[in-house]
């Protein structure tokens, strides 16, 4: 496969799926109401992942597939460590 | 000779075509949303207030209250932009457009039609239209054409004489040159501040100084083709040749919705209704499509374009709308019509199909020239295969990592 012209520049090995950035707007409850400013029209699933908690960077998200009123379905998660939201793909 | 018609500022001017009253006030071309905010070209009376093109907006701001800032409208630009051409081609001149505002032609064609250069370059002016205040300039070559145009008053063509040149070019002002801010700045200061300066250093000096390009720049300078007559300068153009496109073609659809459109899926559809109805146009003749435009208007009064050129010509829906369904997840806004432009179609109809598929060592071998093209287009790295190496993992990017393959 080709990757990004811009990170090739590198040549060195990168994650595939690595989270970004999302902006996104919550409910009272924690579930995502809007996403990158678009409003959330279903919430098709939800699950957490706890994991590396006996490192000393452990991994603690709630995950969320939401449906977008544009049609496009988004997986976005809140990072309790960091307390932002991230979007991605793969997960 | 090479003659170059020149509309300064033209994303600006075509702007504030319909809008003539903002021409008299202070206005200027808004930066680029998510690029450095530092503006585009400005009127006249902006110039006059202090403001600057390529000034920071703030310091603008500060320096001009009352400035305008003007969006950029890329619709509106390529229409009228083609409009221009499009004059001149319905004149017998057969341009070469570089980008929106600056064209070249050769005046061979057209000097018996019109009695000569300096009433061929008035005629091309009268073709655009005073409006635009346009300049145009000849010379024996197309840097030294640019730079006529570029200091011809609206409406005015300068005519450079073919033993000139070099004498013509000399007291003009270095801004003139293709040259990157920086390498200006650095000649700046050295002293170098006109056409003729540079053209007097001695060559081998100002390539190890400025390197290819400042090479190139001295070359221009010096109105030589440095050493080469085939030589071609980085964008791929001869600064003794004029390549005029071909015919345009002409075909274009659009689709206008009642009310302003966001839903992707419904952008898809109305994609798939402009493809259907573009391929079926008579006027296509069974031609393959090799550029395609897509352009919408949108809400609010801007307008978005994006061109895509198709690897292989084709004629097949299924794989226009490949290329250009992605294209409709970039629409900045909801949009109220949708177009489709075929910009540059196949000279000849059908394809010629292998009769064997490759296969085997063939197919490999092909396989490796395409990753040793897109390794040379795109740098080392460039091509990267998948890796597992946790493919168990609960955490998603743990699971793989794309590791270059050189």
């Amino acid at each position: 496969m080709v990757a990004d012209p811009g990170a090739a520049r590198t040549a060195r090995s990168a994650r595939l799926n690595e989270p970004r950035t999302a902006l996104v707007e919550e409910n009272f409850d924690g579930s995502p109401c809007r996403v990158n400013r678009q409003p959330v029209a279903a919430i098709r699933e939800e699950w957490r992942v706890l994991d590396r908690w006996w490192t000393e960077e452990p991994v603690s998200r709630r995950y969320f597939e939401v449906v977008l009123e544009s049609g496009q379905n988004v997986v976005v998660f809140r990072d309790a460590e960091q307390g932002c939201w991230f979007s991605q793909r793969g997960a | 000779m090479i003659a170059c018609l020149l509309i300064p500022g033209f994303e600006l001017q075509a702007a504030l075509y319909h809008r003539p009253r903002m021409r008299l006030r202070p206005a200027a071309l808004s930066p680029l949303p998510g690029t450095e905010p530092l503006l585009g070209p400005v009127t006249a009376a902006a110039e006059a207030a202090g403001v600057r093109p390529g000034m920071r907006l703030g310091e603008a701001l500060a320096t001009c209250p009352s400035l305008v800032l003007v969006e950029r409208d890329a619709l509106l630009v390529e229409t009228e932009w083609e409009q221009v051409i499009r004059r001149l081609e319905d004149n017998g001149f057969a341009v070469e457009p570089v980008e929106p505002g600056c064209l070249y032609f050769d005046t061979r064609g057209v000097e018996r039609l019109y009695g000569g250069v300096s009433p061929a370059l008035k005629r091309a002016l009268a073709a655009v239209g005073s409006t635009w205040n346009a300049g145009a300039g000849a010379a024996d070559r197309r840097f030294a054409a640019l730079a006529a145009a570029a200091i011809a008053r609206p409406g005015q063509a300068v005519v450079v004489d073919d033993q000139r040149t070099r004498e013509f070019l000399a007291p003009l002002p270095l801004t003139l040159m293709p040259l990157e801010a920086g390498r200006r700045e650095e000649l700046d200061r050295l002293g170098v501040k006109k056409i003729g300066q540079l053209a007097g250093l001695p060559g081998s000096a100002v390539a190890e100084r400025l390197g290819p390009d400042g090479r190139r720049a001295w070359s221009l300078a010096r109105a030589e083709d440095g050493g080469n007559a085939d030589w071609n300068d980085s964008a791929g153009w001869n600064d003794t040749k004029v390549s005029a496109r071909p015919p345009a073609t002409d075909l274009a659809e659009r689709l206008e919705f009642p009310e302003a459109v966001a839903n992707e899926l419904t952008l898809r559809r109305a994609l798939t209704a402009l493809l259907d109805r573009i391929l079926a146009r008579p006027e296509r003749g069974g031609r393959e499509i090799r550029k395609v435009a897509l352009s919408a208007r949108l809400v609010g009064g801007g307008s978005w374009r994006r061109t895509v050129t198709l690897r292989e010509p084709s004629g097949e829906r299924g794989v226009l709308r490949a290329a250009l369904g992605p294209k409709l997840a970039e629409l900045p806004a909801p949009v109220l019509s949708l177009g489709l432009e075929l910009v540059v179609l196949s000279e000849s109809e059908g394809r010629q199909l292998a009769l064997i598929h490759p296969e085997g060592e063939e197919l490999e071998t092909r396989l490796r020239d395409g990753l040793r093209q897109v390794r040379a287009r795109a740098g080392a790295g460039a091509v990267a295969t998948v890796v597992e190496v946790a493919p168990w993992s609960r955490i998603p990017e743990q699971r793989a990592l794309l590791v270059p393959r050189d």
